[in-house]
């Protein structure tokens, strides 16, 4: 059996060893994360984003890359999923964006800070995380198609036709097919139900037809109206 | 009590009861916003509690982890502590900073990186106090009349423990530079050098309660603290996997991180064995029971449910959700906050000269408050498989998820409130033990 001194020998032999390797592993990593992490683009907006995402403690409620808490959506293909309209007007003004639902601080953002925070996500989005976030592979998912996706078509089913925005930005309250969010209500055979000059002006100003509607107006060009206007009302019931 | 200067932990050990009862208060606040309940939002929002509630456990953890050293060093060094009064001012200074930390969170101040909050000019008054305290102990260490196994581990882990609270200042714009760092801090201290304080109190613990020869003692200490070097310090590859950094983490961080359980079972064996090798019948049952608590829990909570998320096949599903939550809550149960409140009910009696550690609501405090902490981390446990099954494999809606899941929050809630009933009884026994008497028999 082991003496106490060779205890002691193990003990200490072994720390200083898996301390080398791992210092040279370090060195070794930090050679190597420029290139992965795509640091050319980490512009001054980028990092004053970056600041922001740090002293508002974004990561108090949100993960970034896996890491943070666990209260609020994660971050790391935000820009690939909702998009740089849909980031800017939730940063702009979080409860609108989600009426009734769980709450997102009000910080008041400046144009500057939202196009900084917004910059930050979409460098964070770029990076190669070895895999992460993985692809929902239980069902057949709708694929958010936005740029940069380049993920293996087969998962996405029924919604070749569907302009951008729509998967994006409806998507986030709105499900269609049983997918998306259940804030507001199912889009399926909403053709049916209104016609395509009711959906433009909706879409343009939801409270100009209701007044007391819990839909925000959208950022939305004068393009995304119509061709949103002309899938929505594609979209009959059986 | 050998020596006057043994009452300085009596002190450190009052800031524990306050700051873990603070911290509970903070937990609930997000356990029920996570319901839904969010009516406190408008002036403590979630990331505040969060950050509060972290940053409580961070520091009464290291208020118990002082107040321990301030009593063993003097009985293990056989002298007293080098300085009564600058101990004191060791204290003073530590609380007003946690104190200015923790108000600060509620105005925004802080750094908003996960664990590591307290902002920068805080984190250089902390480096100070730290320094003030190691160099209390580490002299005292020097000018005593014996050096002892058990208080060269604990000094060389609170050494390292400061000495690694360093990386998470150096200053980056880079994410990932950020994410690394700040896990030289966050995984070197909780599975590295943090189990080095825990073995060494286990180990004094161990020797005043079962009578076994202390060179026996030691030896296995070595071993065990050992193991926890092979594998903790390469197992900090399991946070390198997806936040940018190269490939061959998930081999090095899987592999390691898988051996991590082994120096928290040899911890368990360990503590078992010694309690049933001594022939001594401990006066003092319920320290000998948070004792063999600490060790079976800490396997539990850190080493195997560690174990249950951190190959890289799994974590790549379990990252980020609240599996994590569910490791997390009964790890620093097990490993740290058992352990401290055993080296308390050991040194109370010894402190004040009352004997109420084997009191009924001691012995209620130990089980309540372990039960209410299993009950919780099954909650966090069910709330977190569901989560990862409907958002990372069947790709439902984040707060569709949420509100799935709220009914475990409910569970969460219960558990929660029975643990917090066998701690009330632990901080109301602390209360009937008194103040340290002036005059003690040594």
């Amino acid at each position: 059996m082991l003496t106490k001194s060779q205890a002691k020998a193990f003990f200490i032999i072994g720390t200083a060893a898996f301390s080398a390797i791992f210092v040279g592993l370090t060195i070794d990593t930090f050679q190597r994360i420029p290139s992965q992490t795509k640091s050319q683009n980490l512009t001054e907006e980028v990092i004053r984003g970056k600041h922001l995402f740090d002293t508002k403690n974004c990561m108090g409620c949100h993960t970034i890359m896996g890491e943070g808490a666990y209260y609020a959506p994660e971050l790391t293909k935000v820009f690939e999923r909702r998009g740089e309209a849909f980031i800017k007007a939730m940063l702009r003004d979080p409860e609108a964006m989600y009426p009734g639902q769980r709450k997102m601080t009000n910080y008041q953002f400046t144009e500057q800070e939202i196009d900084d925070l917004t910059a930050f996500l979409i460098w964070i989005g770029e990076m190669d995380l070895n895999g992460f976030p993985p692809k929902p592979d239980l069902v057949k998912v709708a694929s958010p198609g936005a740029v940069g996706d380049t993920s293996a078509s087969d998962t996405v089913v029924k919604n070749e036709n569907r302009p951008q925005v729509f998967n994006q930005m409806c998507v986030a309250c709105h499900a269609l097919n049983g997918q998306g969010g259940n804030v507001g209500p199912a889009l399926d055979g909403i053709g049916s139900r209104r016609d395509i000059h009711y959906l433009q002006k909706w879409l343009k100003d939801p409270m100009s037809i209701k007044a007391n509607s819990t839909m925000p107006k959208l950022p939305l060009s004068e393009d995304e109206v119509t061709e949103l206007s002309a899938y929505l009302s594609s979209l009959k019931g059986e | 009590m050998k020596y006057q200067s043994q009452k300085i932990a009596y002190w450190f050990f009052a800031v524990c009861m306050l700051l873990f009862s603070l911290q509970l208060v903070y937990g609930f606040i997000m356990g029920f916003a996570h319901m839904g309940l969010d009516v406190l939002h408008q002036w403590i929002p979630f990331n505040v509690a969060r950050a509060v509630h972290t940053n409580l456990l961070v520091m009464w953890l290291l208020s118990g982890f002082m107040g321990a050293a301030y009593y063993i060093i003097p009985e293990e060094a056989d002298r007293e502590i080098l300085s009564v009064k600058w101990a004191y001012v060791q204290l003073i200074a530590f609380v007003l900073v946690g104190v200015t930390a923790i108000i600060g969170f509620h105005f925004q101040w802080w750094e908003g990186r996960k664990f590591l909050e307290i902002p920068r000019p805080l984190d250089y008054l902390v480096v100070v106090d730290v320094l003030l305290f190691i160099g209390l102990i580490g002299g005292t260490i020097w000018k005593g009349k014996r050096y002892t196994t058990t208080s060269l581990v604990l000094f060389f882990g609170l050494l390292t423990a400061a000495l690694l609270y360093l990386p998470g200042m150096i200053p980056t714009d880079h994410q990932t530079h950020d994410s690394y760092w700040r896990w030289w801090v966050v995984h070197l201290w909780v599975e590295g050098v943090w189990e080095l304080i825990m073995g060494a109190i286990l180990s004094f613990l161990l020797i005043k309660l079962t009578g076994v020869d202390r060179e026996v003692i030691e030896k296995w200490l070595y071993i065990i603290v050992g193991f926890t070097f092979l594998s903790g310090i390469l197992g900090t590859g399991h946070h390198y996997y997806y936040i940018g950094t190269p490939k061959y983490w998930l081999i090095i961080g899987g592999v390691f991180g898988a051996l991590e359980p082994i120096a928290f079972l040899g911890m368990a064996i360990y503590a078992i064995a010694m309690a049933k090798k001594g022939g001594r019948n401990p006066d003092n049952k319920v320290a000998m029971l948070w004792t063999i608590g600490c060790a079976v829990m800490s396997f539990v909570g850190a080493g195997f449910l560690g174990f249950a998320h951190t190959l890289p096949q799994v974590n790549m599903y379990t990252h980020g959700t609240l599996v994590t939550a569910m490791h997390g809550h009964l790890a620093f149960w097990g490993a740290y906050a058992c352990l401290v409140l055993g080296i308390i009910t050991y040194a109370m009696p010894h402190l004040t000269g009352r004997k109420l550690q084997d009191s009924n609501s001691n012995i209620f405090a130990f089980w309540v408050s372990n039960i209410g902490m299993v009950a919780m981390t099954v909650a966090f446990g069910v709330a977190g498989i569901a989560q990862v099954y409907l958002e990372r494999k069947v790709g439902l809606d984040f707060l569709i998820v949420q509100k799935e899941i709220e009914v475990h929050f409910l569970g969460l809630v219960l558990a929660a409130a029975l643990f917090t009933m066998g701690i009330l009884a632990f901080v109301w026994n602390f209360i009937r033990f008194g103040k340290p008497q002036g005059k003690m028999g040594a």
